[in-house]
């Protein structure tokens, strides 16, 4: 890499749209899911639902739901995992 | 139970479920559904799109995730321009270098990948979304196969 280039182009350099990854999400990686569901609900509504009448009211509260199945599904999972698997015995 | 007798009778439209295979949603519009095939367009092609951004080109391969890529097909023509992007941009070198990789048998030969290429969470995250957009898209081309069109349906609601 050359070594006079600035800082500002240097984070430019950092990421290619379409070609390369976003960069380094570290723990907050699960945040993506969001639009996911986002998507996911926009085009489940679009097709499932006789009338389009209040279709982002519908559209926001199937996200919502579908976020809090996930969140409670994770959750569970993850006293399953760190309370309820450590206090078994090993025989 | 009428109802859904009638549900039964009611012809399939195959030349709209191509339409929407080929641009999700166009098959919705070809029916006078234009609101609905609009969104599930921006649905299914921001999903796809979001994967390609979040994940490179390189969350679309034919070769090295068969079972990956079937699903991300059903999003259409675009998921296999994804694709020829990458096994003919990245993998042949032509956009980036390719670089030895270590083989995970000692016996084998040494292969070539792209710089571009990861393994990051990112990447994993890219294909997620590309795929979840191919499914996505199998429920709105059944949707044009089965739709009457709004003529059909009472008249242009616009809907």
């Amino acid at each position: 890499m050359n070594a006079n280039l600035e800082p500002n182009s240097i984070l430019l350099q950092a990421w290619i749209p379409l070609l390369e990854p976003i960069g380094d999400l570290g723990s907050y990686w699960w945040l993506l899911m969001l639009p996911l569901v986002l998507g996911i609900s926009i085009a489940y509504r679009a097709t499932h639902d006789e009338s389009l009448d209040r279709f982002w009211y519908r559209v926001f509260m199937f996200t919502t739901k579908s976020i809090i199945a996930m969140g409670s599904l994770a959750a569970a999972l993850y006293l399953f995992v760190y309370l309820v698997i450590p206090m078994l015995r090993v025989v | 139970m009428t109802n859904h007798m009638d549900q039964l009778d009611e012809p399939l439209h195959f030349g709209r479920a191509l339409m929407s295979w080929i641009l999700p949603g166009l098959g919705q519009c070809m029916a006078g559904h234009r609101r609905r095939g609009i969104f599930a367009m921006i649905a299914i092609l921001g999903m796809f799109f979001c994967g390609l951004l979040i994940g490179g080109v390189d969350s679309v391969d034919r070769k090295e995730d068969p079972l990956w890529f079937y699903a991300q097909a059903a999003a259409g023509p675009i998921a296999f321009a994804a694709d020829w992007a990458n096994s003919g941009l990245l993998k042949t070198g032509r956009v980036g270098e390719l670089v030895e990789s270590p083989p995970s048998n000692p016996r084998a030969a040494p292969t070539m990948v792209s710089t571009f290429k990861t393994v990051t969470v990112a990447n994993e995250v890219g294909i997620l979304y590309c795929a979840l957009a191919g499914l996505m898209n199998v429920v709105v081309v059944l949707d044009a196969l089965k739709r009457p069109s709004a003529l059909a349906q009472g008249g242009w609601k616009g809907s």
